[in-house]
């Protein structure tokens, strides 16, 4: 029963913070048909907006988290000025996919550095959000830090929900992500669309990352483990869909959750890639994705 | 300065190193609807492309109410006031049939008025607002056309593009899209610029019907001098239409 619980609780809270920093990556995915790289360096960035407005400055915890997510939202969108327009623009004779996965990642690197260089490689640590815990049965508890991640995770995914089925730059996203030329029709800027999109995917990952680090600590690698478990959460909810990316972000979360309680952290990957590679081989296009790819 | 509402001098386009249409000249007054009849693959939906900028013309030149236009962006041109019905449709598949059409609004001030933009089509559209919650691609053919008209319809047009309203559609859908066409027609004051395989259905709403063969406009006049033509209707209908419709 302890087990259980403790899967559950742990489940939930790594497959939230999963889908808010994958969900970003679907949304670039299904917009812009490239899968983005620099994603886990919005993570690492928001970790030091984390550290630099809760340590340094001794700011509210919600101003924390606006600041990360426009910073992030900043960072994200020359991003996409810099590694990908330029590129689309020339669509024809590139392979677009491919280059943009070296260009975002190349950018990733670069903000990395930048961040060993002016931090410093020590990790720094990161205040939580909330302090204090609550026990949910004897021997399991949670912090109040993890469920405020998991709460605004989830709040922010559905409110991007919201914005792309309700909204009239949501409803353009959509619209570019089907049928780009009767979108252009339509009157939408796509020139412009593209880099806010990336802005918005890259600021979710900043807030995401305001709570990794004080999970774990802000440093220049932070944002590694993020991106591999984010990817491994895109492509197994299949390309391009969102509820597809929450399903697989949920179904991360649990296995890690179980292999952690079962057989100890030292098992984690090895269990999780063998699950993903077992997932993939049956269903190569992911949860929710087809043969065709899913749109947004 | 004329006072044509479009007016294309020399417009040559294609894809790739192909050549599609060459030395194209074609006229639309304002108000007047235009219809363009030529076989298929002889470059109309080209034409219609460079129009509305999502083919970027190669020479010529494209003139909006006296503005220069080729080489602007399709976004660019369709603020200006051009709404363009694409081939098939154009329309957004996994999303519903309102959010098709609101998505026909998107362009600045006509947003605001959206809501009243949506109760004229549906009073003119009665079985696009049957289907409103529906996903596009689960729409039947026909369907699927008249919401693409209604979407064309969504905001104030100053030139309509309407390609091949009838390509793929069975007779009794063609007559649906026509009889939307015609309401269409009365209601808007915008010009028209129609491209068909044939004129078996453009006899009620042409004004002038142009043909093109091969990439350029080959013949032009009133559908009346252009439906007695023996040798036009022995290409394009293989018999007399029945007069008007």
């Amino acid at each position: 029963m302890t087990d259980v619980v403790a899967i559950l609780a742990n489940g939930f809270i790594y497959g939230s913070i999963y889908g808010l920093v994958a969900i970003g990556m679907t949304l670039i995915y299904g917009t812009l048909r490239i899968l983005d790289m620099s994603q886990g360096s919005m993570v690492m960035a928001g970790s030091y907006v984390g550290w630099w407005a809760l340590a340094e400055h001794g700011v509210n915890a919600l101003v924390a988290l606006v600041l990360a997510f426009i910073v992030t939202f900043i960072l994200g969108t020359a991003t996409e000025l810099v590694s990908v327009q330029p590129l689309i623009n020339r669509a024809k004779e590139v392979d677009l996919e491919m280059v943009t996965f070296i260009t975002t990642f190349a950018v990733a690197i670069l903000i990395t550095n930048l961040a060993l260089q002016h931090f410093g490689p020590f990790q720094k640590n990161v205040p939580v959000i909330v302090s204090g815990h609550v026990e949910l049965v004897k021997g399991v508890t949670i912090s109040y830090h993890e469920l405020t991640m998991a709460g605004i995770s989830i709040v922010l995914m559905g409110s991007l929900g919201l914005f792309l089925a309700r909204t009239r730059w949501g409803l353009a996203v959509r619209a570019v992500a089907q049928d780009l030329d009767a979108a252009r029709s339509m009157g939408v800027p796509v020139t412009r669309l593209y880099p806010l999109t990336m802005g918005l995917a890259s600021a979710l990952a900043g807030v995401g990352g305001v709570f990794l680090g004080g999970l774990y600590f802000a440093s220049p690698t932070a944002g590694d483990q993020p991106l591999l478990f984010a990817l491994i959460v895109v492509v197994l909810g299949g390309l391009g869909s969102l509820t597809g990316t929450i399903y697989a972000a949920y179904l991360v979360g649990l296995i890690q959750a179980f292999t952690e309680v079962r057989y100890g952290t030292t098992w984690t990957l090895t269990i999780l890639y063998a699950a993903i590679l077992a997932i993939l081989l049956v269903r190569p296009y992911g949860l929710k994705g087809s043969p065709s790819e899913a749109r947004l | 300065m004329s006072d044509l509402l479009l007016d294309v001098r020399g417009l040559r386009a294609g894809y790739d190193r192909a050549v599609v249409i060459h030395d194209l000249d074609l006229a639309v007054e304002p108000a007047k609807t235009a219809v363009v009849i030529g076989p298929n693959g002889h470059g109309k939906t080209t034409m219609l492309r460079a129009i509305a900028g999502l083919l970027q013309p190669w020479a010529g030149e494209v003139t909006l109410d006296g503005r220069r236009v080729d080489g602007e962006p399709a976004e660019r041109i369709a603020g200006l006031g051009v709404v363009h019905v694409m081939q098939g449709d154009g329309l957004f598949a996994g999303m519903t049939v309102e959010e098709n059409l609101l998505m026909g609004s998107f362009l600045g001030s006509s947003w605001r008025g959206r809501r009243e933009a949506l109760r004229r089509v549906y009073q003119a559209l009665p079985l696009v607002e049957e289907k409103r919650a529906q996903k596009a691609r689960t729409l039947s053919g026909g369907e699927r056309r008249l919401v693409g008209l209604g979407r064309g319809m969504m905001r104030p047009a100053r030139l309509m593009l309407i390609d091949e309203p009838s390509l793929g559609l069975a007779p009794v859908a063609i007559e649906a899209v026509y009889a939307a066409l015609a309401d269409l027609r009365k209601e808007s004051e915008a010009a028209v610029l129609l491209i068909e395989e044939n004129f078996t259905h453009v006899g009620g709403i042409a004004d002038v019907v142009h043909v093109l063969e091969a990439g350029a406009i080959i013949r032009s006049g009133s559908y009346a001098e252009l439906s007695t033509d023996e040798t036009i209707v022995q290409t394009y209908l293989g018999a007399l239409p029945e007069a008007g419709r």
